[in-house]
């Protein structure tokens, strides 16, 4: 068979805050849904259907892309809900493109984290036999992870602090902050700091994604999808904490499909929450180690950059973060050209990643 | 550009029932992979890629798929997350069907599992609604099937009586099937009308049971089918359309069901489907209450419109009719939701493989199966003993 490429044609964002108590979650993901259309020149009754990508948890609904599907052009037409990172709802785009049953389509991410109460919802994803009677959260596993990381790579909070103020200083969505004024910021579990961890955030991101034969008849500015891969990492308690094979594994594979080298990438966009995690993923990647890969994190020049526009520490949300890096990373490639790695977690500690690959001409 | 021609060839169930108090979650959906792995000498390393469906707040497992993560056999492995509602079944279906026929993977698991007994399903179901407009006045799904048989009774004057019949139907086709929940051998339509109301017009018989139960499938590109399963079952047609968010958008809900129709006829016109009553050999539809089986065979073209009381006087749709539908027994006698319209897919499979035992339905060569979830959203798949050609 010959696969038909997959281009992202359309970009668009809702506006990012702690809370949009001015719009609904119909409203919020239909302002990034418009912006994306309106980017890529399509009306909504031209779209054949959409994957969208959000949480009933989060969103106090179930089957949570009853909000939505009908401003993703859903009505009468396909709509698929991943209940995982952004990343893996673009992978199932892609193939939906490829094997030429749809053609345009839109890849739709929300959440509206102001709605919900965090220690809830994470709670209900420990195991309900053995874990949820200590009350965990995510937050309580990722200070467990960050302990065993710093005393494994020798990295401290100084360091994550320098990594969250390089994101709040690239961010369209955040105030700057200095690594002194994060070191500042609570005790949230020890060694985390409540500055370590991105903050909760409303936010939608949308992608309008096409075959090769409609992007050539409109001929649209164009990114292109290449690849991609995902790989699923243990329960938090059944693994080392302190590594990230299944990235390393995914990120291999999807360079070996494109045929490309590690070295030929211009941008590498991380999907994690906690600035320890961040670190640790760029080392799986073989980004570096110790100060020189804090550096990594701080440089604005030199290839590839690192979360170019802050990543998820720079102000995004959850399952939308890796659809809006894939975004950031969109939007410059198509302007410069280039090639991008943009990689999504789903789970507790950063347990499951998916990488998309991206080029520009 | 051509898609990779893709097939089922294995299937695997639990033995569903209301409560499984020997079995965890994961266990349960353990236990149907493991089933339909061992029918075809499988193991997790032929395994590509794993496609799971479950409604998680049923249960209250966030991030459940994570959870489950070695359960599923996924781990190192990609694991696609769906969850659609009462389609995710058919939803997981559909995307092994897109990973294959992309060229993407060559083997993919698809998996649906439930444990309704650890949750409580009508409590996550009320809140599908629009909690502003909707959720004070439709709670659960019995109420909204209720407005829903309302309606079509008024539109296409099926009786209850007929519905009844459907409701005997499926629970007899259901003893003939070891996975089936609710077998009920000496029912009657009279028993069915006596039973009392849960929301007028529906009886208790009329509606589907809650039950804990997994489903898998395995679905395999092109070549490596044929050596797998004497008669793989290809697909031919793997469609989904979606209605409106809001109950009142949707006129003459279920009486006219939109979305099936819209998914019906870009399925019929994929695998060439002229006439469905002639064109398909059998049929598992998922229909969550009596009433929904007939208005769906109707927006299926599978009678006139306003002529499903017909087709169950008539006897078209039963064992010896010319398109038995549900001959597993159907949602009324099985149903672990996020394994329901996995289940209508793989019923359909096995029927096309020709190795649903008791149950068989002789000399299929082509099957539909549909799942129905949300607010009237579809999945529809077709499936069939000949290879699709290029």
């Amino acid at each position: 068979m010959t696969s038909s490429p997959a281009w992202i044609v359309g970009i668009g964002h809702a506006a990012c805050a702690p809370a949009r108590d001015d719009v609904n979650t119909t409203e919020l993901a239909w302002e990034a849904i418009s912006a994306a259309l309106d980017d890529a020149g399509f009306q909504l009754g031209e779209i054949e259907g959409a994957v969208t990508a959000s949480q009933d948890f989060w969103e106090g609904r179930t089957i949570s892309s009853m909000s939505v599907n009908e401003v993703a052009g859903g009505t009468l037409r396909s709509e698929a809900k991943v209940a995982a990172d952004g990343v893996m709802a673009l992978l199932y785009a892609m193939a939906r493109i490829e094997d030429g049953d749809q053609h345009l389509n839109l890849v739709v991410a929300h959440a509206k984290e102001s709605q919900a109460d965090p220690h809830t919802v994470e709670l209900a994803a420990f195991d309900p036999y053995y874990e949820r009677a200590l009350n965990p959260d995510e937050t309580v596993a990722a200070g467990l992870q960050a302990d065993l990381y710093y005393r494994r790579s020798g990295l401290t909070p100084e360091h994550s602090a320098r990594v969250v103020a390089a994101a709040r200083r690239r961010s369209g969505v955040l105030d700057p902050l200095s690594p002194d004024e994060i070191l500042a910021s609570p005790i949230t579990a020890r060694p985390l700091r409540a500055l370590d961890r991105a903050p909760l955030m409303d936010a939608a991101t949308c992608l309008v994604v096409c075959d090769e034969q409609i992007a050539r008849e409109r001929d649209l500015p164009r990114v292109r999808l290449v690849t991609g891969a995902a790989r699923s990492g243990p329960w938090w308690t059944a693994r080392d904490l302190t590594v990230a094979p299944e990235l390393r594994a995914a990120a291999d594979e999807a360079l070996e499909r494109a045929g490309w080298t590690p070295d030929s990438l211009t941008r590498i966009e991380l999907g994690a929450p906690y600035a320890h995690q961040q670190l640790l993923l760029a080392e799986a990647l073989g980004l570096g180690e110790g100060e020189a890969l804090v550096e990594r994190f701080e440089a604005d020049a030199g290839d590839p950059r690192i979360n170019a526009d802050g990543g998820w520490l720079g102000g995004t949300a959850g399952t939308v973060a890796g659809l809006a890096s894939a975004a950031h990373a969109a939007h410059e490639l198509r302007e410069r050209g280039g090639r991008a790695l943009v990689h999504g977690a789903t789970g507790l500690c950063a347990q499951s990643h998916a990488v998309v690959l991206l080029e520009g001409r | 550009m051509t898609p990779v021609a893709a097939a089922i060839v294995a299937t695997g169930q639990t033995d569903h029932v209301s409560r499984r108090l020997d079995a965890s979650m994961a266990e349960i959906a353990r236990e149907a992979i493991d089933r339909c792995l061992a029918s075809r000498n499988l193991s997790f390393d032929d395994i590509d890629a794993i496609v799971a469906g479950n409604m998680e707040m049923f249960e209250g497992i966030y991030l459940v798929d994570q959870f489950f993560v070695d359960a599923l056999g996924a781990l190192g492995k990609p694991l696609f997350k769906l969850n659609t509602g009462g389609t995710v079944g058919a939803s997981v279906a559909v995307c092994c069907y897109h990973l294959i026929a992309s060229g993407r993977y060559q083997k993919v698991l698809g998996v649906g599992f439930e444990k309704q007994s650890d949750g409580s399903t009508q409590a996550a179901i009320t809140t599908v609604g629009d909690p502003i407009w909707e959720r004070a006045v439709m709670a659960g799904a019995i109420g909204n099937f209720a407005t829903m048989a309302s309606t079509y009774i008024h539109e296409s004057g099926v009786t209850e009586e007929q519905a009844a019949k459907v409701a005997v139907k499926a629970r007899h086709n259901a003893c003939r099937n070891p996975h089936a929940h609710l077998k009920l051998p000496n029912l009657t339509v009279e028993e069915v009308l006596a039973s009392e109301y849960l929301a007028f017009p529906i009886h208790r018989l009329d509606m589907c049971p809650s039950s804990d139960g997994a489903c898998a499938i395995v679905m395999v590109a092109g070549d490596s089918a044929d050596g797998l399963a004497e008669h793989p079952a290809w697909v031919h047609a793997a469609v989904t359309a979606h209605d409106q968010q809001y109950m009142g958008d949707s006129p003459k809900r279920l009486a006219v069901m939109r979305s099936l129709r819209a998914a019906a006829e870009k399925g019929y016109r994929q695998a060439g489907i002229a006439d469905p009553l002639r064109d398909f050999d059998v049929a598992e539809i998922y229909e969550p209450a009596s009433y929904a089986e007939l208005a769906m065979c109707e927006n299926l073209g599978i009678c006139e419109m306003g002529a499903g009381g017909r087709l169950i006087d008539e006897g078209l749709t039963q064992m010896d009719g010319p398109l038995p539908v549900n001959p597993s027994g159907g949602v009324q006698s099985t149903n672990p939701v996020g394994a329901t319209a996995l289940i209508r897919v793989a019923e359909a499979a096995l029927q096309v493989m020709g190795e649903a035992g008791e149950h068989q339905v002789p000399e299929v060569r082509r099957a539909l199966a549909t799942g129905y979830g949300g607010n009237a959203w579809t999945d529809l798949m077709i499936l069939s003993r000949e290879r699709p050609t290029p």
